[in-house]
């Protein structure tokens, strides 16, 4: 086992057998794996949750033309979320390395501090990065807010960084030259979709209209939100939220325009999670 | 007696606070050891970032006795109108074990009630145990709280705990957590290790490969890095933060050298310490002002040397090209080109946008330039870019970099070097331990930063207090009030602070930054060893020639030990006493009478223009041995002659001289304020 394919599905067994639903990337753009609603409704309310997937997640600004070995516009993230979480929560996550086939005991491996912040989804948590050697690998967060509402009981989400895992399983300093397949490397499959992205997101992407579309869709999520259909409120929040990484991207704002685009997709997030909670979770309840 | 061990064991604390954290539950578990009444012999402390012991070498096994005073009944309920204990009292009695002679009467308010003294016993140690940790841990301070499981909120969830009484477990729970007597060794390298006894407690985790000793780990360190700089002929470029960061990450350091590749070697040395620095990952080294080819990295644990390295080597590697790669973008346009884009950047949303920042400092500037004589347009220019560092990617990656990156892109744009060196320093001091700049404009240009700094905050009422300063004023006044005294810098600050006061908007007065910036002066002072009096004496009028105030301090501080010192104040005190409150009035020396008048007037106009002459040269020790010489002529006057005398004209003309005297004296201080030995 060794192609980047092969760790994903180590990784899909190992989860699978410690009770996880192993649930599909969510189908539209996003910044993280956070923002799937299998992880922001799931881990709202009382209800016990575990899920694992894979997550394509799309972070404009990180994108470098396809000429950095560990930076991408697109990266994948495999994240898995554990509700509540075991207390061995931390040796649950290091064995999955091993399940993997990282040999830990070779390596360095540090739990270094670092507390995780969505400013757009009224979310936090503390945790860590795990460093392998140095390179972060993993982002370890206790959820202790989501939508601006207090977790009860509280989440642990572990975010991978898959390629940058699959660089230490396969020996290799760049991930363009990781095997997805035996057949297909990963620069076949993304260096060119990465090159024209950051043309787009730096270059041409239209600011003008970039921000029209942010304003439909908040109008479009509040429409929803009045009308009390949650989810497809939720969709058009996650587009607010990819438009304004495209803006931001692009360089198109300011310092205090930045923080009220913030502040308007934070408001939908946070309208989302309490709809949900009173709507969804509350409706679950009643007798 | 006994000894004690009590461990916490943690998932991972953050390295830059685990110290901190640990260093707060000794001493909240000392202290609730102490209000127990618990006799104990000294408290060592262990920890790492995954564990906080305590050791208590000899600890009694029970408590202090301790006499209390219990209240009973009121005496009018407690006892008959023949003073006989009621049934109500003596069933008090009963549950205290006292007898009626034992009752004492003391009066609560307006009410009177029967008191008995009572001993109580103390009680065993090991039952209080658990309370006491409990307390301890709830009054550590944490940067930030967090719930794990509901059952409580701390730094980073508690996983393990062991209470050891000699060899046996104190049955406690801690944070929902069960004590026993194993212990966790390394994550990789050890395994749990089954505790006999508490004085096991540091053998055992080395031999589990944690070394749990904090100064233990500190030496591994400092050794691994004396061998890097001894075999490399280089320095170790540490700071603080990264010391902090380096002794907390590991349980058990495995020192790892690499190197830099070299193609990233021509990067400006500040920008590759900052990247290796950066989390507190690598230690930097320099040689000659450039920076070394190696660095070196404490691995956690026994991992494969040779991959950890390739490891380290690839972080760095990468780091450094994106560095390199914000360089080269950051040189697409040069400074100046960025400066209009401040006014997007909102500094604080009362005082403007950057832009609006950089116009105040640059008039502070200009005022600056003027008093210190300084070249007014090379300072302005300084000023117009000082901030426009901050638009660049590498500062915004690099925060550290602030100033630094400035003064590296001001030269390469071809500024001159004294315009591209004030940039580069003028973010000094950021610390009270931190350099101040080298190169006078950076002085100016650090002043003019720091002052607009306290200006601004404070005329919108951001003044701190206690220990709330959310715009680091306190810091920025006392690196004003550091660069003044250090770099002898001679001007007037109120008349400054006065003369830029239009240009900040708001509601508190510019006497309000004054008393500010006086009572920073009067930290400083103390700060640097000036006894309290010597401080009020020369601070008791308010000067804003904050280093002439410094240097009469010093003056002062120079004889305050020596008899004629506080001679001189004595006299000066019989002269100050007389003449406090009195309305300034001429005097006319001929009506000067007496022998004692005549000599004091002449020794005063034999004196008076030295001493002016020495205030004005600034020598202020010449000043006060001038003044000393009057010392005679005083006390004989005041011996001699009487002030408050029958005949007015008299003595107003008396007042007249000795209010002239007074003030002579008070330009130097007020040596009525100092405490003159009994």
């Amino acid at each position: 086992m060794n192609t980047f394919q092969d760790m994903v599905l180590a990784l899909h067994r190992f989860w699978r057998d410690q009770g996880c639903a192993i649930v599909e990337p969510y189908d539209l753009e996003k910044g993280a794996g956070t923002f799937n609603p299998a992880t922001f409704f799931g881990v709202l309310g009382p209800r016990p949750w575990r899920v694992a997937y894979v997550e394509p997640s799309r972070r404009p600004a990180d994108g470098r033309y396809g000429e950095n070995p560990i930076r991408f516009g697109l990266h994948h993230q495999y994240q898995v979320i554990l509700k509540p979480p075991p207390a061995d929560v931390q040796d649950l996550y290091l064995r999955s390395l091993e399940a993997i086939g990282l040999k830990l005991r070779e390596h360095d491996v540090k739990f270094s501090h670092d507390d995780w912040e969505s400013p757009t989804l009224g979310a936090w948590g503390v945790g860590w990065q795990v460093w392998l050697d140095g390179m972060e690998i993993t982002q370890f967060t206790y959820f202790q807010q989501m939508g601006g509402v207090d977790l009860d009981p509280v989440s642990v989400e572990l975010t991978y960084g898959l390629e940058r895992i699959a660089l230490f399983l396969q020996g290799r300093e760049s991930a363009f030259d990781l095997r997805w397949a035996e057949w297909l490397t990963y620069g076949e499959l993304f260096r060119e979709r990465e090159r024209q992205f950051s043309v787009y997101h730096f270059e041409k992407a239209s600011v003008e209209r970039a921000r029209q579309m942010f304003d439909f869709h908040e109008a479009e999520a509040k429409e929803c939100l009045a009308l009390g259909l949650v989810f497809p409120a939720y969709d058009h929040t996650l587009r607010c939220s990819h438009l304004f990484n495209t803006l931001d991207a692009r360089g198109a704002l300011a310092t205090a325009e930045r923080e009220s685009y913030i502040a308007r997709v934070r408001a939908l997030a946070r309208a989302c999670a309490e709809t949900y909670l009173a709507e969804v979770v509350g409706a679950r309840a009643a007798p | 007696m006994p000894a004690l061990l009590l461990e916490i064991g943690l998932e991972d604390l953050p390295a830059e606070e685990a110290e901190a954290v640990a260093h707060a539950f000794h001493r909240a578990f000392q202290e609730e050891l102490r209000a127990a009444r618990i006799p104990h012999g000294p408290v060592r402390l262990f920890w790492t970032l995954r564990r906080v012991a305590l050791l208590v070498e000899e600890i009694a096994e029970t408590q202090e006795d301790v006499v209390e005073e219990v209240r009973g009944p009121a005496v009018a309920v407690g006892l008959d109108p023949q003073g006989n204990p009621t049934p109500a009292a003596l069933g008090f009695l009963r549950r205290y074990g006292g007898s009626p002679q034992d009752l004492l009467r003391k009066k609560l308010g307006d009410k009177e009630y029967l008191f008995l003294l009572v001993r109580k016993r103390g009680q065993p140690v090991k039952e209080l145990l658990e309370g006491i940790a409990s307390r301890a841990l709830a009054a550590v301070p944490c940067s930030k709280f967090m719930r794990w499981d509901g059952a409580m909120a701390f730094l980073r969830p508690v996983r393990w705990v062991v209470a050891l009484w000699d060899g046996e477990v104190v049955p406690l729970q801690l944070a929902g957590v069960e004590a026993g007597r194993i212990t966790q060794g390394h994550r990789f390298f050890g395994s749990a290790v089954e505790l006999r006894r508490a004085q096991d407690y540091v053998a055992g985790l080395r031999a589990a490969k944690v070394l749990v000793d904090p100064e233990e780990r500190a030496q591994l360190l400092r050794q691994a890095i004396t061998e890097v700089e001894d075999a490399y002929q280089a320095k170790a470029a540490l700071s603080p933060e990264l010391w902090t960061m380096l002794l907390g990450q590991t349980e058990w350091p495995q020192p790892v050298v690499g190197r830099i590749p070299p193609e990233f070697l021509e990067l400006p040395e500040p920008v590759v310490v900052a990247a290796l620095r950066e989390e507190g990952k690598f230690v930097p080294f320099t040689r000659g002002g450039r920076i070394a080819e190696v660095f070196l990295g404490f691995a956690e644990g026994e991992g494969n040397p040779q991959v950890i390295r390739q490891g380290y080597e690839r972080v760095v590697g990468i780091r450094l090209r994106d560095a390199r790669s914000f360089f080269v973008e950051d040189r697409r346009q040069p400074l100046s080109a960025r400066v209009p884009q401040l006014r997007t950047v909102v500094y604080e949303a009362r005082l403007g946008t950057l832009w609006d920042r950089v116009e105040r400092i640059r008039h502070i500037c200009g005022h600056l330039a003027r008093r210190l004589g300084l070249p007014a347009d090379l300072l302005d220019r300084a000023a117009f870019l000082c901030k426009a560092d901050l638009l660049t990617v590498m500062v915004r990656e690099f925060p550290e970099l602030e100033g630094v990156m400035g003064g590296i892109y001001a030269r390469l744009d071809g500024e001159r070097e004294e315009v591209a060196q004030a940039i580069g320093e003028h973010v000094r001091p950021r610390s009270r331990e931190d350099a101040l700049p080298e190169s006078p404009l950076g002085t100016a240009l650090s002043l003019a930063e720091k002052l607009d700094g306290v200006i601004g905050p404070i005329r919108v009422g951001e003044v701190p207090t206690g220990s709330r300063d959310p715009y680091g004023v306190r810091r920025r006044g006392s690196a004003v009030v550091r660069l003044i005294l250090e770099k002898g810098l001679r001007f007037d600050l109120f008349a400054l602070v006065e003369e830029v006061g239009d240009l900040y908007p708001g509601t508190e007065p510019v006497e309000k930054v004054q008393a500010f910036l006086w009572d920073r002066l009067r930290s400083a002072l103390e700060e640097r060893a000036i006894p309290y009096d010597v401080v009020d004496a020369v601070m008791a009028k308010e000067d804003g020639d904050f280093l002439g105030v410094w240097e009469r301090a010093q003056a002062l501080s120079a004889w305050v030990h020596r008899p004629e010192l506080s001679a001189l104040a004595l006299a000066f005190s019989r002269v100050h006493n007389i003449t406090k409150g009195q309305e300034a009035s001429g005097f006319d020396p001929a009506l000067f009478a007496e022998d004692a008048e005549q000599e004091l007037w002449h020794a005063y106009q034999r004196v008076k223009p030295l001493v002016e002459a020495a205030l004005a040269a600034h020598r202020y020790g010449a000043a006060l041995e001038e003044l000393l010489t009057l010392k005679p002529s005083i006390d004989r006057y005041f011996d001699e002659v009487l002030v408050m005398c029958e005949d007015g004209r008299v003595r107003a003309n008396r007042l007249g001289f000795l209010r002239e005297l007074s003030a002579l004296f008070l330009r130097l201080a007020d040596l009525s304020r100092l405490v003159v030995p009994g």
